[in-house]
């Protein structure tokens, strides 16, 4: 009987997830494998899926020949590495004004979340680019997004007359920017409010007794027991701006396999660059391993 | 007549105490200045949003005007008439490319929310043998950028002969890696009590997972709802790959070629935009409270 039902448990176990493992397998594990083993092909016919081998390459010809991917990549990393920082200070100081009693904070929160609703969609910034051209100059041009974004936001002409070319450009450049990272902090604010709310009121009640100044109490307090949240958020906001639709990596590697056709090539280019992210995010772990403070999580 | 007036007055009275005492009372300088801060920033953030809708309404001397205005002056509904002109000239009604968006998203939802609590349910609860590899390989592969993948999936798809179905749209998005994590994430917190006491009044798996497991993490699959929602109204990429029909178009794919075609078209795009963002819009505010707890709940806990 109790052999029965363990087993009778474990069949129907497998059953519910076979719909979910088939899913997995079919469109994500073998797509995946396969893509690892095209990156070591070339493509012969490509009307008749011919493939030969061709060994690594693919991968010398990506850092050695050709003359897109190395500064295309540099590009997508430097960029990544000024908004990263951006996102994350921002996201830490609009949850710490949101953290305090403020009336209608459902409303700000949800405000702040917006854009991650809509911001997944293509056409929304296909509509902010305003039709200034076809969707490959928006895809290859990021500024024309931006300069859509902050047509509505101009800085006023009262002020541009007083400022000379450079700086009107400049400032116009720094509204853009922001407003775009504006539009990427919806998720990374959540977490951290969520965390500043796992602190203990106590901790600020006996600091404030101690005579901490609100200075103080944040780098003593708040900052070390938010370390754990700020790792999450920075390899979310990583991941996020790299697997992004509009990195221009991804689009090149697009390009390569679709206007190209070549999908060995393309394969390969895409191995480079997931196993450059994962490397990242393990030199991320490692290095803030020490510095993370775990109190009670 | 005191009695009466004393009747009338008294409550006045307290709700201008209470109503002092909650808005008034705590008003201070820094306050004002943080309200307006924040204020300034909810205008940052909503105003492309604010310039979608103004856009779809302007006449088309206004949609060309320089430099660009924010509001609309004079609205109009002409753009949604041209939009209906527009896509008319191209063989497929736009009904259809509404029905196709409507349907193949409709379909992704209902079945990607089911197939992923049932998987969830198990490797969740059900210690079973090689439970824990598949959730490590789920985790790894969150990493993975999904355009990787997209040429082998296109030959998985062609090779089940189901290019150009409604299929070849729907069966790649069920199996959502970050969906799963999210709501194991919240069956975790299922005591594991209350399904043994479950058990022991005789209900199988099946009705355990449908009156006790879904109804608990109601919050957890409405985020699921609203997610996949999102990601595949929007999504153009997938059909663009997988189908080469007109009559399979979904409704972004159809707004694309709109705003491809020449400058008369313009406003039509406007419109287009405005009805393709629309829904997601409404469908978050409905949903808002459930998925702002899942997302606060999940991220504390991995």
């Amino acid at each position: 009987m109790k052999i029965g039902l363990e087993r009778r448990k474990v069949i129907s176990g497998y059953v519910f997830i076979l719909p979910w493992m088939l899913g997995f397998l079919a469109f994500l594990v073998y797509p995946l494998v396969m893509s690892f083993y095209m990156s070591l092909r070339k493509m012969t016919s490509v009307s008749g899926m011919q493939m030969e081998y061709i060994g690594w390459d693919n991968f010398s010809r990506a850092v050695l020949k050709d003359v897109n991917f190395i500064p295309l990549f540099y590009a997508a990393i430097r960029n990544a590495f000024v908004e990263i920082p951006l996102i994350l200070v921002f996201s830490f100081f609009m949850a710490m004004l949101l953290n305090h009693q403020v009336i209608g904070r459902a409303f700000f929160r949800a405000v702040f979340f917006l854009p991650v609703v809509i911001g997944s969609g293509f056409v929304m910034e296909q509509l902010l680019g305003q039709g200034v051209g076809s969707l490959q100059t928006l895809a290859t041009d990021p500024s024309v997004v931006s300069a859509g974004v902050t047509n509505g936001l101009q800085i006023p002409d009262v002020i541009a007359r007083y400022l000379s070319p450079e700086m009107y450009g400049n400032l116009s450049d720094i509204l853009g920017r922001l407003t775009l990272v504006f539009w990427k902090t919806g998720i990374q604010i959540l977490l951290f409010l969520a965390g500043l709310q796992g602190i203990s009121e106590s901790l600020y009640e006996s600091a404030k007794c101690d005579g901490a100044t609100p200075w103080e109490m944040f780098w003593k307090i708040t900052f070390p027991l938010m370390t754990p949240v700020l790792l999450l958020n920075a390899v979310f906001t990583l991941v996020d701006s790299f697997t992004d639709i509009r990195n221009q990596v991804i689009l090149y590697i697009k390009q390569v396999a679709f206007t190209n056709i070549e999908m060995g090539y393309a394969s390969a280019l895409g191995w480079i660059y997931f196993v450059f992210v994962f490397i990242l995010i393990v030199l991320i772990f490692a290095f803030t391993r020490k510095r993370v403070v775990y109190m009670g999580m | 007549m005191l009695a009466a007036s004393k009747q009338i007055f008294k409550p006045i009275g307290r709700a201008a105490y209470v109503f002092h005492r909650r808005w008034i009372k705590g008003i201070t300088l820094s306050k004002i200045f943080l309200y307006l801060f924040m204020i300034a920033l909810v205008v940052f953030t909503a105003a492309p949003i604010i310039f979608v809708a103004s856009t779809a309404f302007k006449p088309l001397d206004e949609l060309f005007l320089y430099p660009p205005r924010f509001f609309v002056m004079k609205p109009t509904f002409k753009n949604f008439g041209d939009l209906l002109i527009a896509t008319d000239s191209s063989l497929v009604p736009f009904t259809r490319y509404l029905f196709n968006s409507v349907f193949t998203t409709v379909a992704i939802v209902l079945f990607s929310v089911i197939v992923t609590s049932m998987g969830a349910f198990i490797i969740s609860k059900y210690k079973l043998p090689g439970m824990a590899f598949i959730f490590a390989v789920v985790i790894s592969a969150l990493m993975f950028p999904a355009q990787v993948t997209s040429i082998p999936t296109y030959f998985v798809i062609s090779n089940l002969a189901i290019l150009n179905t409604y299929w070849a749209l729907i069966l790649p998005k069920l199996a959502v890696p970050y969906n799963l994590f999210l709501v194991k994430q919240f069956m975790d917190q299922i005591p594991d009590q209350t399904l043994e006491a479950a058990k022991v009044d005789g209900a199988n798996e099946w009705t355990m997972f449908w009156k006790i497991v879904m109804p608990y993490v109601k919050p957890a699959w409405m985020t699921v709802v609203i997610f996949s929602f999102i990601g595949n109204w929007n999504d153009f990429s997938s059909p663009l790959i997988y189908t080469t029909s007109e009559a399979m178009k979904t409704l972004p794919l159809a707004m694309l070629g709109v705003s491809n075609g020449t400058v008369g078209r313009m406003g039509a795009a406007a419109a287009g935009a405005f009805v393709t963002v629309m829904p997601s819009i409404v469908l978050f505010i409905i949903l808002q409270r459930q998925v702002m707890d899942t997302m606060a709940h999940s991220g504390i806990k991995s």
